[in-house]
């Protein structure tokens, strides 16, 4: 029957089933989007042909617009793992949220930078006040809001339950930085950021784009699995299961010793 | 007004609050003290050039309204929490995002009314055309409900927390940079002799939606951080 769906994804809410579930994923994960991300890395910075107006500098996009995407994914990830936590008291949602807060806010920076490195050469300046850049920017600090108030709680829980409350508010923000430049294009010249448009652009590289796209959600999966692997032992240490986990791992490290 | 129902319960808050309030003038005068010293501090700091100072002038009153309405959110329900009188609130018939409403209205006409009445004394020191004085009240009126209401929300998630001052701002002000755009690019507008009813409209949209869903987010906020 295929209700096998919704009974293993009740199981996975269970700490030491989902525990060992980010366990087994996590290195297929982390290999593949290394994998992938070398073939993207290959094909956008030697296969690629050089851009017609902005020569080779626009390389710079197989980094900037992966990363640029997964800061907006992320957060709408978290979101949703948030108003679980929130409604149905899931805890292995609410750690699911506030891990995927610091792996969202090592992307958005690494937009701001690859994008100011970006911006140097082609717009003359580092920085300037656009409406897609300064809501890039408050991302990045409704990001550090979250962090800061997930930890500055005395219980966990508590505060896992307070910044997700914080991810619902702050998801305002989301269209925001979404629809900025379609937004920004009908008050400013949109030469330079129309070339971000996939549909714009050529197939040769079109593809590496996608393929590093790929490669990040992997690496976010993996990246965000040993988060919680590791937030769970943190928070799960008294229970049983962890006793028995780490009673295993000795007893077969004596055997080995 | 029978007692024990909806309207004489807010009406005896609201009462109690401004009391308390009044009890303590002291503290009621120091977020305007504060906003009067950090205006003055821009002439310093970017020389007196009065035409430099006009063009400033709208953007510079309503960061320091925004800062000084951080300050003084950090206490909005701080009282209550330590003497157990929210418990109280939590417990009473009516529903908590009423009573809450009422505590930030209470908070709004005892912290942020008196910045609006400085604040076209602010933007003279500043320099900014008479003309456009009308157009920064107006835009303060509807601006500084918004931002009670938006920290609110945030001031009671943080209730629950060892510290919370640094916090609440890194919280607070991302998401005040609509309220600070809109309200900001109306006084500019007008400023400049342009239609200014566009801007003001979109902070009035916000303030409605914020009226209606904010002391909802609140009181559920409120329950997450006292229920320990």
């Amino acid at each position: 029957m295929a209700n096998w769906v919704p009974l293993w994804l009740h199981r996975l809410g269970s700490p030491p089933v989902f525990y060992r579930f980010a366990g087994a994923v996590r290195p297929w994960a982390l290999g593949l989007a290394l994998v992938l991300g070398a073939v993207a890395l290959y094909g956008g910075l030697f296969v690629a042909p050089a851009d017609y107006q902005q020569g080779d500098a626009y390389r710079i996009i197989f980094l900037h617009v992966p990363s640029a995407w997964m800061s907006l994914f992320i957060y709408g990830a978290m979101t949703v793992a948030a108003f679980v936590g929130l409604v149905w008291r899931i805890k292995i949602a609410e750690v699911v949220a506030m891990e995927s807060a610091p792996v969202g806010a090592a992307f958005t920076f690494i937009t701001l930078v690859t994008g100011s490195l970006w911006g140097k050469p082609m717009w003359g300046t580092w920085w300037t006040w656009d409406a897609r850049l300064t809501s890039e920017l408050v991302l990045l600090f409704i990001y550090l809001g979250v962090i800061g108030l997930y930890h500055s709680f005395e219980d966990r829980r508590q505060g896992a339950r307070a910044a997700s409350f914080l991810v619902l508010v702050g998801a305002v923000n989301v269209p925001i930085v979404h629809f900025s430049v379609n937004w920004w294009n009908t008050l400013h010249q949109g030469s330079t950021v129309r070339l971000l448009g996939p549909s714009h652009i050529e197939a040769s590289m079109l593809w590496p784009l996608l393929t590093m796209m790929a490669a990040t959600k992997l690496y976010y999966i993996a990246s965000l699995f040993a988060r919680v692997r590791a937030d769970l032992i943190a928070s799960e240490g008294g229970k049983g299961w962890v006793r028995e986990l780490l009673a295993g791992r000795e007893g077969s490290g004596s055997d080995s010793a | 007004m029978t007692p024990g129902s909806m309207s004489a319960a807010c009406a005896a808050l609201l009462r109690r609050d401004l009391t308390l309030a009044w009890r303590r003038r002291g503290d009621i005068a120091m977020p305007v003290l504060y906003a009067l010293i950090v205006a003055t501090l821009f002439p310093f700091a970017l020389g007196p050039e009065p035409t430099l100072l006009a063009r400033i002038a709208g953007g510079v009153v309503f960061v320091t309204v925004l800062l000084a309405v951080l300050l003084s959110l950090d206490h909005l329900f701080r009282a209550d929490i330590e003497d157990g009188s929210m418990e109280q609130l939590m417990l009473a018939p009516q529903p908590l995002a009423l009573l809450v409403g009422m505590k930030i209205l209470a908070h709004w006409i005892t912290s942020s009314l008196p910045l609006i009445v400085v604040a076209p004394l602010l933007a003279g020191m500043l320099k900014l055309p008479t003309a456009a004085t009308p157009v920064l009240v107006i835009a303060l009126v509807l601006a500084t409900p918004l931002l009670s209401l938006l920290g609110a929300v945030l001031v009671a998630l943080t209730a629950g927390s060892r510290r919370s001052g640094m916090l609440l701002a890194l919280m607070l002000l991302p998401l005040c940079v609509p309220v600070v755009i809109f309200a900001a690019g109306a006084v500019a507008a007008a400023q400049e002799g342009l239609p200014w009813i566009a801007p003001i409209a979109w902070l009035g949209a916000g303030l409605v939606m914020a009226l209606v869903l904010a002391p909802l987010a609140c009181a559920a906020a409120l329950r997450i951080a006292m229920d320990t």
